[in-house]
């Protein structure tokens, strides 16, 4: 390929797609990012937490969206679309349409107050219309980027000719009427897609009385009302009367699993989501009631079941398997449910608030966009892409991922939006970058030793801050602090003309160290260091005082107070300023090989996705074969053949010229961190041998629950799952007809000693059944189940099976399937099972030919040693436990390590290889750089103090700390520490602080008011 | 007296076995009413040693504050049930390996707190003491008191739970087992019946006596840092003047650092010359210790001391609602 | 003279409860004009001698706050600080501290609301305790 482009067009900046650039561009290739919203960030800002940890969902996202908008390669195209692409994979051409903002970005400061003057009111999209909007706004307050634009639909000038309001406020002149689309071309070598779902639409959908009921809302609705920045300020009041509801009800399916209108698919989510809303409700009010009404609860994520079990068993959510027959309205507002359950009981009852789990759909103009883009759609309308190729388009060079082609969380969207890059990647060249130390070659002034010299820069911030602090006379006082060499007020101080006032002051009065009193910190610090440092000043010698969002507009109505106030929060900012110490922020050598732990299916995939990136891989695998479990698989729903997928994937594997295998290989010892690991290993004829690369992805597989129940030990004809499967490919049936076959789910999980699903059996299930069907036509089916877990599209083939003529029957874990041989003493003996069915009510015996148990996935013992070894937890379960549930699903917390596959949790073979590929790709963002940057706050020890107690190693969540037990004293790995401090507060002897927070620098800020505090008294 | 001999038979087979190259254990001191160190390296040393109520002495201290001493060598060291605690900590805190120490435990019956004795004999000498079990005879120029025991032991040793140790790899003498020692708490618990501001009150009434000497300090087996916080000046952690604000400070964060690590073994208290009831901060604080994170100081070697340690669902009805 | 105003410090997590505050000034929510907020990154970062010398030197009260369990930005740190404070609090109390000069609390980054309930509670709470005067340290 000639002339490879070194960047990539991102279409969708949720989760995924915000994912996905943040990887392209630590890879060092440049990103342009198209969102038709007027902000990032997706989905995920509507909600209030996430399941099943109950995070907050912005604590979680908002240091993603703000790293993507500063990051120098990453281009947010916001109002933006794409129109077509051309050209070929490497090369493409992509025709984007920017929307008119009408609002200059660099001159608007998002003051507000054009919204506040605004006469417009709109249905507020964010919080799905239960708020009013203005025809300019924000599109919610955390927007990224944060400028306002105007709803040109709406705005009384541009669609009247009149108004002209904003115009008048704004004081930075940033409106612009005359505003137009642009349409532009950029050249990209790959394109990855991740514009998501939509919620389901349940208007029309009659029997459920949306919108016809006031008191009925979709479950996007019901997350708003309990969002604590939601419309209702956290509190859930019903719309009819604005009381909080006492009983809650929660309908599961709704536009999910639903061949009438041809949803034969399960939206994978919404169990999950009834059950958070649920839980959260129950914590806003413990006296509330909720019930969830569904079908089969499919919590089969990881640690999902012991959510399900907690909502249950804790906060005493009731679940009630029934169908919905119809809802009334009654005059007071609430909703007569009428239910029937399994066996046929009908059921009345009266609700305050019904809650519609409403499924995802392909998003609005899917059809549109694929035929412009041309790629496929399935017959979902979402996009196509197969087991073996997850996050590949029918489109060569454009990639998919999140929701777009199958329902999904937000882990797995985050894991395709990786696994989409590792695709994207290869048909780039970024080559190896150094991360810029701030490229600009400007000389550091060296102020060690000097007399701080202050300059305080207090902000305007338009009428923003002076309109209510005395801005004047905060510059005025702090003239007369001590070391302030210069202080003055300035109108905006993050302005292009201020950051060059700040410039010139700093070399006119020699300043070394700088404060600025304006807005927040979390926003404008960089830009502020960026500033100071520019000047020659280190740019850790800048400090922040928060007195806007934290002042001014928090106290509009107490002027006084408010400047109070900001003078000493002034004050605290110049008392910190004057112990500020320049950092430095040391380079970390990065060695550009992976090891891959375990030749599965996961770990050959990985070992593809880096190797293919141009890096070496070493491979170890402990048996003597590649493909780990997969070899047992032969069989895929959709027709494709794992087999010779998996037989390509070592081919591959075996003669590329990147990848060292290492089979019979054990690993012995594992030392050193990100970009420096050494690694022993017993290799395949019992020798010793040493590697050493930069990074390490744990794929260690699972193994299949060896289970004793069900006379799996003494019959011939008691199976599990694995062994049905390898008896449909070779076709060596148990003598004599085969005709009554029972199925057994959930053997050994989700069950005391492994409360969680193994995911992947009932799709498993009813696959080999299916089979069974194809190949013994006359067999019966009977399916012992306690949920129906066919998540995302494997549903279609659940309801094929169940219109065959399978019988299902549900069992619970007090009533399992009993078994005896109907022959005791013939370990041929057909077996004899009596399954309760709830729908008739009674027993049901059946003489089995064929037993199959769908045995759990175990966690691999050897797993405890490899994490000592590594310093990586494990779950309860035995499972490796990622950094975060949500955002960093295949990292571990110390920098470096990555997981996928089994060894993270059960998954079936699409997953195990995004997983894989995400992996590669979380790898690659280290292995693509020569060196990074250890971070600047970090912690430090003066070994002179320190005892060597170790509480800062126990303390450490990133294994950054070590005792050196010769020494005994504790060393600080300045590649691993993230700078939270945890450790330096823990240590009595004063031998560790935190750069950038020492206690020096504290002690100050809680001194520095202390005359005054006292004469307060007096 | 069979616990001492005993002992000394125990010693003496350690050194000659070459199990350890050192052990600690007490001798009796020059002044009858505490016991002082001894350092056993030959056979012949090991008929010094003797254990009883004077042997107040938590020998722990020296795995921390003489460190070099000990650098590869075999440590044998006799115990109560407090020291043995001490013990414990030292090594979850690294400060001994546990492959090189010998635990030798006893059965503790209290130590003596001298003050106590003299304030009996007002001020005056003691030169003969017999421990008689529940009363202890104290002679000396013109006197010749019979005590009783719970008169004169340390208030550490009235409210010990454990005075057996808990580790050991020889236990010597009769275990006592577990003391419930009922009411220990019946001090704290009354003064935590008062006002905040009575409170207020008493504690500082208590602790403007001090004087800064930090004797408190220096004898506890848990405080090993080689410069301790207070004497730290940059920065200065804290005023270094005995005005009572800065004084107060002193002893709370000093109560924080010893947190699930205090053994509660009274040395502190002991050694107070302003007779601070410095055991009414320690117990408070092991006492919640004990109910928030289930733990109390040392008695799992196997475990985690607390202040390292964390659970997700601890309880937390003190955080803002 | 205006009514006396206390003077509490703050000392909030960068990722959760700073987040919080800002948020609450975004949304323009009204609160009184009592803290003065430190910023350090993770609530782990808090010695309790923090508490004591800003208490010492002359506020009014102190507020603590973090990230709710289980959203710590560092996975843990607020697990560490929460020991700490579990321990601090009920001594400070013992020893005959007004109990609500000191107060943790847990605000996410989405929690404008309640940081402003959180800094109008301990407002109150301080205001009517009246001044400092016990632990502060007299010139």
């Amino acid at each position: 390929m000639k002339n490879k482009k070194n960047s990539v067009l991102v279409l969708g900046a949720g989760i995924a797609g915000i994912q996905a650039s943040l990887d392209l561009a630590e890879m060092g290739v440049e990103v342009h990012l198209i969102e038709d919203t007027p902000t990032i960030g997706g989905r995920m800002p509507q909600l209030d937490k996430t399941f099943p940890t109950n995070d907050c969902s912005m604590c979680i996202l908002s240091p993603k969206m703000s790293e993507c908008a500063r990051h120098p390669l990453i281009t947010i195209h916001i109002m933006s679309a794409l129109k077509e692409i051309s050209g070929d994979p490497g090369n493409f051409i992509c025709r984007v349409i920017e929307r008119a903002k009408y609002v200059d970005p660099v001159k608007c400061v998002s003051c507000g107050l054009c919204e506040a003057k605004c006469p417009v009111k709109i249905d507020d999209e964010f919080d799905m219309g239960l708020r009013k909007t203005r025809a300019i706004s924000r599109y919610f307050l955390q927007s990224i980027p944060s400028e306002y634009t105007i709803n040109p639909r709406h705005c009384l000038y541009l669609t009247k000719g009149v108004c002209k309001l904003c115009e008048k406020v704004c004081p930075t002149g940033a409106i612009n009427y005359e505003d137009k689309d642009k349409e532009i071309d950029i050249s990209v070598g790959a394109v990855i897609l991740a514009t998501g779902i939509d919620p389901f639409n349940p208007i029309g959908f009659g029997q459920y009385g949306y919108h016809r009921y006031s008191n009925v809302v979709t479950s996007l609705e019901f997350e708003r009302m309990l969002s604590a920045s939601g419309p209702f300020g956290g509190h859930i009041v019903r719309a009819s009367d604005d009381q909080p509801p006492k009983k809650l009800a929660f309908i599961q399916c709704v536009g999910s699993r639903d061949e009438g209108i041809d949803k034969n698919y399960c939206s994978s989510a919404c169990c999950m989501f009834a059950i958070k809303q649920s839980i959260i409700a129950k914590e806003h009010s413990r006296d509330l009631e909720a019930s969830i009404f569904y079908m089969d609860i499919r919590a089969f994520g990881k640690d999902f079941d012991k959510y399900y079990d907690k909502a249950e068993n804790h906060y005493g959510v009731k679940f009630k398997r029934s169908k919905i027959a119809d809802i009334t309205e009654l005059p007071d507002g609430c909703l007569e449910l009428k239910y029937t359950y399994e066996n046929g009981d009908i059921q009345r009852e009266v609700f305050d608030l019904v809650v519609l789990s409403t499924g995802f759909q392909p998003r609005q103009g899917s059809r549109e966009l694929s035929e412009n883009l041309d790629f496929r759609l399935n017959r979902f309308g979402f996009c196509h892409s197969d087991t073996f190729h997850p996050q590949e388009t029918t489109r060569k060079g454009v990639f998919v991922c999140g929701a777009m082609n199958s329902p999904k969380d937000i882990p797995e969207s985050v894991v395709s939006a990786s696994g989409a890059v590792a695709g994207a990647v290869k048909l780039l060249d970024p080559g190896r970058h150094d991360v810029s130390t701030g490229e600009k070659e400007i000389k550091e002034k060296d102020v060690v030793g000097e007399r701080p010299r202050v300059g305080v820069f207090v902000c305007h911030c338009g009428i923003n801050i002076a309109g209510v602090v005395d801005v004047k006379n905060v510059a005025e006082m702090a003239k007369g602090l001590k070391n302030v060499e210069h202080s003055e007020d300035v109108m905006y101080a993050c302005s292009t003309d201020c950051l060059e006032i700040i410039k010139e002051r700093i070399e006119e009065h020699d300043l070394n160290r700088v404060v600025v009193a304006a807005c927040t910190p979390r926003t404008h610090e960089p830009l502020f260091r960026d500033t100071i440092s520019a000047a020659g000043l280190n740019p850790y010698l800048f400090e922040m005082a928060n007195i806007r969002d934290q002042c001014s507009w928090a106290h509009m109505n107490e002027p006084e107070k408010a400047t109070a106030k900001s003078r000493d929060l002034v004050e605290m900012a110049v008392s910190k300023a004057r112990s500020l110490t320049p950092l430095k922020r040391l380079p970390i050598a990065i060695d550009p090989e992976a090891l891959i732990i375990g030749g599965g299916l996961a770990g050959m995939t990985c070992a593809l996705a880096i190797a293919d990136a141009g890096h070496d891989v070493f491979l170890v695998e402990k048996e003597n074969v590649f493909g780990g479990n997969m070899r047992d698989i032969f069989f895929n729903p959709d027709g494709s053949d794992p087999q010779q997928f998996l037989a390509e994937t070592i081919e591959k594997v075996e003669n590329h010229s990147g990848i060292r295998v290492f089979l019979n290989s054990t690993i012995e010892e594992i030392a050193g961190y990100v970009g420096n690991f050494r690694t022993m290993f017993t290799n395949g004829s019992g020798q010793q041998e040493e590697l050493t690369h930069g990074v390490v992805v744990v794929a260690t597989g699972g193994q299949e629950h060896k289970t004793t129940e069900y006379l799996y030990d003494e019959s011939s004809r008691v199976i599990t799952q694995k062994e049905f499967e390898a008896m449909l490919h070779d076709e060596k049936f148990p003598p004599g007809k085969l005709r009554e076959v029972v199925f057994v789910q959930c053997v050994g999980s989700r069950e005391e000693g492994r409360m969680y699903c193994s995911r992947v059996c009932c799709s498993k299930a009813v696959k080999n059944a299916r089979q069974l069907q194809h190949k013994k036509a006359k067999a019966n089916i009977y399916f012992a189940y306690r949920d129906v877990r066919t998540y995302g599209f494997s549903e279609q083939y659940y309801s094929e099976l169940r219109d065959s003529g399978a019988l299902f029957f549900r069992y619970t874990p007090g009533n399992k399937p009993e078994v005896e041989k109907i022959d005791p003493d013939d370990p041929d003996s057909r077996i004899r099972v009596t399954l309760f069915d709830p729908v008739l009510e009674k027993d049901v015996v059946i003489d089995a030919d064929l037993l199959v148990l769908a045995t759990a996935i175990d966690p691999l013992e050897e797993n405890l040693r490899l994490a000592k070894m590594l310093k990586i937890p494990l779950n309860s379960d035995g499972l490796f436990l990622e950094a975060h549930v949500k955002l960093r699903p295949v990292d571990f917390a110390t920098d470096g390590i990555f997981v996928c596959g089994l060894a993270h949790s059960p998954k079936d073979m699409g997953e195990s290889i995004a997983q894989a590929k995400a992996a590669g790709s979380r790898a690659l963002t280290f292995l693509k750089k020569r060196s990074i940057l250890a971070e600047g706050t970090i912690a430090e020890v003066r070994t002179d103090r320190c005892s060597g107690c170790g509480y800062c190693e126990d303390v450490c969540a990133y294994a950054a700390i070590e005792i050196d037990l010769e020494e005994g004293v504790a060393v600080i790995n300045d590649a691993l520490c993230k700078g939270c401090g945890a450790c330096v507060a823990s240590c009595r002897c004063g031998a560790l602080d935190l750069r950038g927070f020492t206690n020096e620098q504290l002690f100050s800020v809680f001194d520095s008011l202390e005359i005054e505090a006292v004469e307060g008294i007096l | 007296m069979n616990t001492t001999n005993e002992l000394r038979k125990n010693i003496k087979s350690l050194i000659a076995e070459k199990k350890v190259d050192l052990f600690l254990g007490w001798e009796k001191g020059s002044l009858p009413l505490a016991a002082t160190p001894l350092f056993v390296t030959a056979e012949d040393q090991a008929d010094k040693a003797i254990f009883d109520v004077t042997c107040g002495n938590n020998l722990s201290i020296y795995f921390t504050k003489d460190k070099k001493q000990f650098e590869g060598r075999k440590v044998g060291i006799a115990v109560k049930g407090c020291d043995a605690r001490s013990v414990v900590l030292n090594i979850l805190e690294k400060q001994i390996k546990r492959e090189n120490v010998v635990i030798v435990g006893l059965p503790c019956n209290g130590v003596l707190d001298r003050k106590k004795v003299l304030a009996k004999t007002d001020g005056r000498e003691v030169l003969e003491l017999i421990d008689n079990g529940d009363t202890v005879i104290v002679k000396g120029n013109g006197f010749d008191l019979q005590l009783n025991r719970e008169e004169v032991l340390s208030s550490s040793c009235l409210a010990c739970i454990y005075p057996d140790a808990q580790e050991y790899d020889f236990f010597i003498g009769e275990a006592r087992g577990e003391v419930p020692n009922e009411g220990r708490l019946k001090e704290i618990e009354e003064f935590q019946t008062l006002s905040s501001l009575e409170r207020w009150e008493q504690t500082r009434a208590e602790y403007e006596k001090c004087i800064r000497c930090y004797a408190c300090r220096n004898v506890c087996p848990s405080c090993y840092c080689n410069v301790c916080f207070v004497d730290q000046n940059d920065p200065r952690w804290i005023g270094g003047t005995s005005e009572y604000t800065d004084t107060l400070i002193f002893h709370v964060i000093r109560n924080l650092h010893v947190a699930g690590r205090c053994v509660e073994c009274g040395a502190c208290q002991r050694a107070c010359p302003m007779d601070i009831n410095l055991l009414m901060l320690n117990r408070k604080v092991a006492m919640e210790v004990k109910d928030r994170f289930g733990d109390i100081a040392g008695l799992d070697i196997n475990g985690k001391p607390a202040m390292s340690d964390f659970k997700e669902d601890e309880k937390q009805k003190f955080i803002m609602g | 003279m205006s009514e006396w105003q206390p003077r509490i410090l703050a000392i909030l997590c960068n990722w959760c409860s700073y987040a919080g505050a800002d948020l609450a000034g975004v949304s323009r929510m009204q609160y009184p004009p009592s803290i003065r907020v430190v910023r350090v990154p993770c609530s782990g970062r808090v010695d309790p001698l923090f508490i004591l010398k800003s208490l010492q030197s002359g506020f009014d009260g102190v507020l603590v706050s973090g990230c709710h369990p289980g959203d710590c930005h560092y996975i843990s740190g607020n697990y560490v600080a929460r020991r700490k404070f579990a321990v601090l609090k009920p001594l400070l109390e013992y020893i005959g501290l007004e109990p609500n000069r000191v107060q943790f609390s847990w605000i996410s980054a989405g929690e404008g609301d309640r940081f402003a309930k959180v800094v109008t509670k301990i407002t109150e709470d301080v205001r009517e305790l009246g001044p400092a005067t016990r632990l502060v340290k007299k010139l």
